[in-house]
């Protein structure tokens, strides 16, 4: 589409730039996947957090005048590239107290999750922004809400769960590469329907739109499974592929990666043979060609998944998230 | 349907739509034209290419169609591998089959019922014809509860209704320009609707169906559908302002569903393309999309000054393909195939300022 190229080309020449005038930096982060160089090279975990909760204030008050915004600035809602002002930002009154941040200061990238009230209902907002040179290039967000995703509860979104916040010792720090791959592994492992190839800690909790969902209840259809237990049961054999796949924030200080992915489900297959248990039938998303976008994080330690939050979007089938 | 969505005009709009006709038809006339010397494919040549469609599809085996190099594939708006989605999903034909022909344009457009995994469904497809060859194929498969009701009354119906039939005699058959102006009054006047608009463009026998589902003159309760937090009000005889409704009902005509103001939720009906005109009926098949923004355009007023806050509570779009009956310049039978998409989303078929302006494309 010509506005998009254009708008890529025009954000293209502006990291160009801004390497450019990195200089030196350049060779330090030669390493780092293109893009990501330099970008936010002033502006701190502090920083970033503070852009972002202008932006969320700025949502709020229905005004984006208020931001620092670049002249090509890209803003998608649900993965629709809107003009900003749009979706979300017409219809929020208030931010909640649930606010988890994570920051890559060195890509000059931040994200959030948060609840918002919408008319009067609480959807489940996350938001990453992209700064360079303190200016807003970029605005990613999915909007989980009733109508639009089979599963949410805001109402469990009080407090953000400690170990987000905990940060890991310098000394045990993987690299962006090595916690990119581990949870690389994650989605593998539900495309193949194989918790074992999975580094999860083995108390590993899961909770998607407010809901936990692995270890399972006790009185679900499959029982207190772990996360690991529940890949290898294959009843997220709906689950074809998970592409694209994108990890646009890796917060090495807290240990926290942000995936943002795309679920497909082309529902040529109902019902699985779950073993022990007989034919199972897999749910709301195997009923027609449907795909979820997806944006997912997960906290490493120990150099295991020890924790992941999500929010889910549905969407049809193959829909493009907007930064592929 | 809560997305009853439908009318009228705010001022703005409607003199746009009045307004929009220049150069046009200078653009459409050539295209249709050049289709037509290329590529001749009358009115059964263009359904039997419906016909082998449905049969490739059903038996999820696209290679039978006979398809340019570069054909395109669309499903619900999405551009995806010609083999994919529904061609995995598809298990029958259904009973209702509607077809739209344009030979000069080479394009053809079919509403039908279907089944998916047993379940039925509607589909509205178009299809271009380049040198008896398949290049462009557009899908929308509206599925789960508010299709299924809808398939049903389809399938009791069978053919298109009469009035859709009824061929226009040569000397009253409008230009295609204007066929397509008529029917976009329609989207103009429903765009935040306020009631003050001129709706002569309806006839007085307009009658409309969305998703197989009678949406206006109806006084029997719809069933099966649910909406997307905009109110369904229990049908009323006629619209009468003095009773001071809030919302507007399936009971009332097209025209007073307009006059109400009570669409105004209905933020922008945008991407309005139209693909395929059949002057000999006075047929005009829309692609479109109407935007609920759910933001300030909830909160309206009625002609007559009531204040009133209605519409779905979260930002929400109908991707839509709507067929419109025109007879002596008015709108009489619409029906309408849609599902719901992603807020904003595009159709995959224009440019993305197209995508964002609610001006006519053809």
């Amino acid at each position: 589409m010509p506005i998009r190229s254009a708008a890529m080309v025009a954000a293209m020449r502006q990291t160009i730039l801004a390497v450019a005038a990195a200089g030196v930096f350049l060779l330090a982060f030669s390493a780092r996947p293109p893009g990501t160089a330099s970008a936010g090279a002033d502006c701190d975990r502090a920083c970033l957090n503070g852009i972002m909760e202008q932006y969320l204030a700025a949502m709020v008050a229905y005004d984006p005048s208020k931001l620092p915004v670049a002249k090509n600035l890209k803003f998608t809602e649900d993965g629709v590239r809107l003009g900003l002002g749009d979706g979300l930002w017409a219809t929020a009154s208030s931010i909640g107290n649930y606010k988890l941040y994570f920051d890559e200061p060195e890509a000059g990238e931040v994200g959030v999750y948060t609840v918002v009230q919408e008319n009067g209902a609480g959807v489940f907002l996350y938001a990453r922004v992209k700064v360079v040179d303190r200016k807003i290039t970029e605005i990613e967000t999915l909007v989980a809400r009733k109508q639009t995703t089979s599963i949410l509860n805001t109402d469990n979104l009080t407090q953000v769960r400690p170990i987000f916040l905990e940060t890991i010792p310098a000394a045990d720090r993987p690299s962006r590469a090595e916690m990119v791959s581990m949870v690389g592994k994650y989605f593998d492992g539900i495309e193949q329907g194989n918790g074992d190839i999975v580094p999860f800690d083995k108390d590993c909790v899961r909770i998607e739109n407010g809901i936990q969902t692995c270890p399972g209840s006790p009185t679900s259809p499959l029982g207190a499974l772990s996360c690991g237990a529940q890949l290898s049961t294959k009843i997220f054999t709906y689950i074809q592929s998970v592409s694209p796949r994108r990890f646009p924030i890796v917060d090495r200080e807290r240990g926290l990666v942000l995936a943002a992915v795309r679920f497909n489900h082309p529902a040529t297959q109902q019902t699985v043979d779950v073993p022990g248990r007989g034919e199972m039938t897999m749910g709301k998303y195997s009923q027609w060609p449907n795909s979820t976008q997806i944006a997912e994080l997960f906290k490493i330690k120990d150099r295991k998944i020890k924790e992941i939050t999500a929010v889910i979007v549905a969407q049809p089938y193959k829909m493009p998230t907007g930064w592929e | 349907m809560r997305h009853k969505i439908l009318f009228v005009v705010t001022v703005a709009g409607f003199f746009f739509a009045v307004m929009f006709v220049p150069a046009a038809p200078l653009q459409a006339s050539p295209s249709a034209a050049q289709a037509a010397a290329s590529s001749p494919c009358d009115r059964s040549c263009l359904n039997g290419f419906v016909d082998q469609y449905i049969d490739a599809l059903v038996a999820h085996d696209p290679s039978r169609l006979v398809v340019t190099k570069f054909v395109k594939y669309t499903e619900n708006g999405q551009h995806i591998e010609l083999g994919d989605g529904f061609w995995r999903t598809a298990t029958g034909k259904g009973g209702y089959k509607f077809y739209v022909d344009d030979p000069e344009a080479g394009q053809v457009g079919f509403e039908g019922t279907m089944q998916e995994a047993g379940h039925p469904v509607i589909v509205a497809l178009r299809l271009k014809i380049e040198n008896q060859k398949i290049s462009e194929i557009e899908t929308i498969v509206a599925r789960g509860g508010m299709a299924e009701g809808g398939a049903a009354n389809l399938d009791k119906l069978a053919k298109p209704r009469a009035g859709f039939e009824e061929e226009i005699p040569a000397a009253e058959r409008l230009s295609r320009l204007d066929l397509i102006r008529t029917a976009n009054q329609y989207f103009s006047g429903m765009q935040k609707d306020d009631g003050k608009g001129d709706y002569s463009f309806f006839g007085d026998d307009c009658n409309r169906l969305e998703n197989g589902m009678q949406t206006t003159n109806n006084m029997t309760p719809m069933g099966g559908m649910t909406s997307n937090g905009a109110p369904r009000p229990a049908p009323s005889a006629k619209y009468d302002p003095s009773t001071n409704p809030t919302s507007y009902s399936a009971g009332w005509s097209c025209r007073d569903q307009f006059r109400s103001g009570l669409l105004h939720f209905v933020s922008l009906i945008r991407d309005r393309r139209y693909p395929i005109v059949d002057q000999e009926h006075g047929i005009v098949w829309a692609f479109g999309f109407f935007d609920h923004q759910a933001g300030d355009t909830r909160n309206f007023e009625t002609p007559d000054g009531r204040p009133v806050t209605a519409g779905p509570t979260t930002p929400f779009t109908w991707e839509i393909a709507e067929i419109f009956k025109v007879r002596h310049g008015q709108l009489h039978e619409i029906e309408a195939a849609l599902t719901q998409g992603s807020y904003g989303m595009c159709s995959g078929w224009s440019s993305y300022e197209q995508c964002r302006s609610d001006q006519p494309q053809w």
